[in-house]
C-alpha cells in the first residue's frame, strides 16, 4: 500500500526500524532537499537587520561609521559622494516581508552626485571575524566556494558589485548582480569562488573577510577589469559597472535577509536562511557593539565604586558585561552620570571607562569587565558610592571589526 | 570617528587611581568626546596610531 493511502498516522512510532531500511534504498536524490551545513550558526549575524543598538534612523551622513543595523557599516570615503540618510525599515509587504523579513537597512540619497571623484567610494561593509572563518579554509588546497544571497530593493536598475576582500592575504574577488526592475524586491544568489592559494586567513578576531556592498564608486573603483576570480587586490578592478546610486536624491538602496554559505548553491538549492531568535541576534551583536541605556526618566546603577583611601574625590568600580567583547571597546558617554550615595549624590568633574583585553594567558578578545573611575569636584566622605547613569542617557561600547 | 581627519584632539586619560591601563580621550570635529583603549585590535585605536603617524601630538593628562 502507498503511504499516500496510508498516511503517516497510520505508522505507529517506532514501527520502520533502520533494519527495515535496505541500505542503498536512500539515495541521495532522496535527500537533496536536505540542507547540509558544515556551520552549526549562520555565519552573518544579523543578516535579518532586527538588530539597531545605535537607533533606527540617521540623517546627512556623509562619512563612514555604523548607524543603525548592527553589524553593518557604511564606507563612505574618499571625496563626497552624496549626503544619505540611513535607516532600519520595518517591512509590512513586498517579496522580502513574504519570505519572513520584517526589517531592512535602508540608504536614502538626499544630495545627489552624478560625476563622483575618482577617488571616492559609497559601500556597505560587514565584517567577519578571521576565527569564525577557519572553516572555509581558503589558502590551502581544500577552499572552500561560498554563496551568497540577499534580498535587495533599488530605485536605480543597472549592475551591482559586491566585493570580498581578505586582509591577511590582501586578495580580493567580486561578483556583479543586476537590479532588473525599480524600487522593487529581488531576490540574489552570488556564487564565490574558492581561494586556494595566498595566505590562509588568521584564526583571531581581526578581520577575515571584508564583504562591501557597492552602492556608488569613482573611476578609481571601476576602471580596470572585475576581479570574479580570487586575487592580488587591486582597486581598479573591484568595482567595475556599479551603477551610481548617488545621482539622484530620488534615489533609495534597501538590503535584508543577507545569507553566506559555505558551497555553492543556486537560488533552488540554497538552504534557508536560517532564523534567530532576537535575543540570540542581538547578544552576537554585542560582541561587537552595546549600548547600556536608561529608559525614559529612569537612572541605571551600574557599579559600586569604591573611594580612593587617600582621596575620597576619586572613585573606581566595575561592571561586567552579559557577552565579552571582540577587543578593547571605545566608550562614548551620552548624557551624564553621578556619584549616589545613600541620601544624595554627587556631580563629577570628570569620569572614565576602561575596557582593555585581560593581560592574563592567551585571551586578547575575550573583555567582559568596563572599569569605571569617577572624580568629584569636591571632597566628600563617602568610601563608596553608586556609579549611576542618569536619566536619557546612555554608554555606547564599540568593539566591532 | 572613522578616519584622522575626524580627530581634533587627542589626550591621555588620567585614570584617577591606580590605573590599569592607558585610554586615550579623543575630540572629534564635532566635539564629541569618546574613550579609547589601548588595544591594537581596537579600530578607533589604530586611527590614533594614525594621526599620531601623520605628524600630530597626544597631549598628557592633566
Amino acid at each position: 500500500m502507498a503511504f499516500a493511502t496510508i498516511g503517516t498516522k497510520g505508522i505507529e512510532d517506532a514501527a520502520i526500524a533502520t533494519a527495515d531500511i535496505a541500505d542503498n534504498a536512500v539515495t541521495s536524490a532522496k535527500t537533496s532537499g536536505i540542507p547540509v551545513r558544515p556551520n552549526a550558526a549562520p555565519l552573518m549575524i544579523n543578516g535579518s537587520m532586527e538588530v539597531a543598538q545605535r537607533g533606527t534612523s540617521t540623517a546627512s551622513i556623509t562619512g563612514g561609521g555604523f548607524y543603525t543595523a548592527d553589524r553593518f557599516g557604511t564606507n563612505n570615503s574618499g571625496a563626497f559622494i552624496g549626503t544619505w540618510t540611513q535607516t532600519q525599515e520595518s517591512l509590512s509587504s513586498g517579496d522580502a516581508f513574504n519570505d519572513g523579513f520584517a526589517k531592512s537597512l535602508k540608504m536614502d540619497n538626499t544630495t545627489a552626485n552624478g560625476s563622483p571623484a575618482a577617488n571616492s567610494q559609497c559601500r556597505i561593509d560587514y565584517n567577519f571575524e578571521g576565527q569564525d572563518l577557519q572553516l572555509l579554509k581558503h589558502g590551502t588546497a581544500s577552499a572552500e566556494k561560498t554563496t551568497l544571497s540577499f534580498w535587495i530593493k533599488a530605485t536605480k536598475t543597472g549592475t551591482n558589485i559586491v566585493k570580498m576582500y581578505k586582509p591577511d592575504a590582501d586578495r580580493s574577488c567580486s561578483i556583479a548582480y543586476t537590479v532588473s526592475t525599480t524600487d522593487t524586491w529581488e531576490y540574489k544568489v552570488l556564487n564565490f569562488p574558492a581561494d586556494t592559494s595566498g595566505a590562509v586567513i588568521a584564526n583571531d578576531n581581526t578581520t577575515g573577510i571584508q564583504m562591501s556592498f557597492g552602492i556608488a564608486m569613482g573611476s578609481s573603483y571601476t576602471s580596470g577589469t572585475l576581479a570574479t576570480t580570487w586575487a592580488a587586490d587591486a582597486s581598479a578592478n573591484a568595482f567595475v559597472g556599479q551603477v551610481n546610486n548617488a545621482d539622484s536624491t530620488s534615489n533609495n538602496w534597501e538590503i535584508t535577509g543577507v545569507q553566506l554559505e559555505v558551497g555553492e548553491y543556486t537560488s533552488a538549492t540554497l538552504p534557508p536562511f536560517q532564523h534567530e531568535s532576537f535575543g540570540d541576534n542581538l547578544a552576537k551583536c554585542q560582541r561587537y557593539f552595546v549600548k547600556i541605556e536608561t529608559g525614559g526618566s529612569s537612572s541605571l546603577e551600574m557599579a559600586v565604586n569604591k573611594a580612593n583611601p587617600n582621596n575620597y574625590s576619586q572613585s573606581r568600580g566595575v561592571y561586567c558585561l552579559a557577552v565579552p567583547m571582540r577587543s578593547g571597546a571605545t566608550t562614548t558617554l551620552s548624557g551624564t552620570v553621578k556619584a549616589g550615595y545613600l541620601g544624595g549624590d554627587y556631580s563629577l568633574s570628570d569620569q572614565g571607562f576602561s575596557t582593555v583585553a585581560p593581560t592574563y594567558g592567551s585571551t586578547t578578545d575575550r573583555v567582559n569587565i568596563v572599569s569605571t573611575y569617577m572624580n568629584q569636584s569636591s571632597n566628600n566622605s563617602q568610601n563608596s558610592m553608586i556609579f549611576t547613569l542618569q536619566a536619557s542617557s546612555s554608554l555606547s561600547l564599540d568593539a566591532e571589526l | 570617528m572613522d578616519k584622522i581627519e575626524d580627530i581634533k584632539s587627542v589626550k591621555k586619560c588620567d585614570l584617577l587611581f591606580n590605573p590599569t591601563n592607558t585610554i586615550y580621550k579623543v575630540t572629534d570635529q564635532d566635539n564629541n568626546i569618546m574613550q579609547v583603549p589601548n588595544d591594537l585590535n581596537n579600530r578607533h585605536y589604530k586611527i590614533i596610531l594614525a594621526w599620531v603617524a601623520d605628524g600630530n601630538t597626544i597631549a598628557e593628562a592633566d
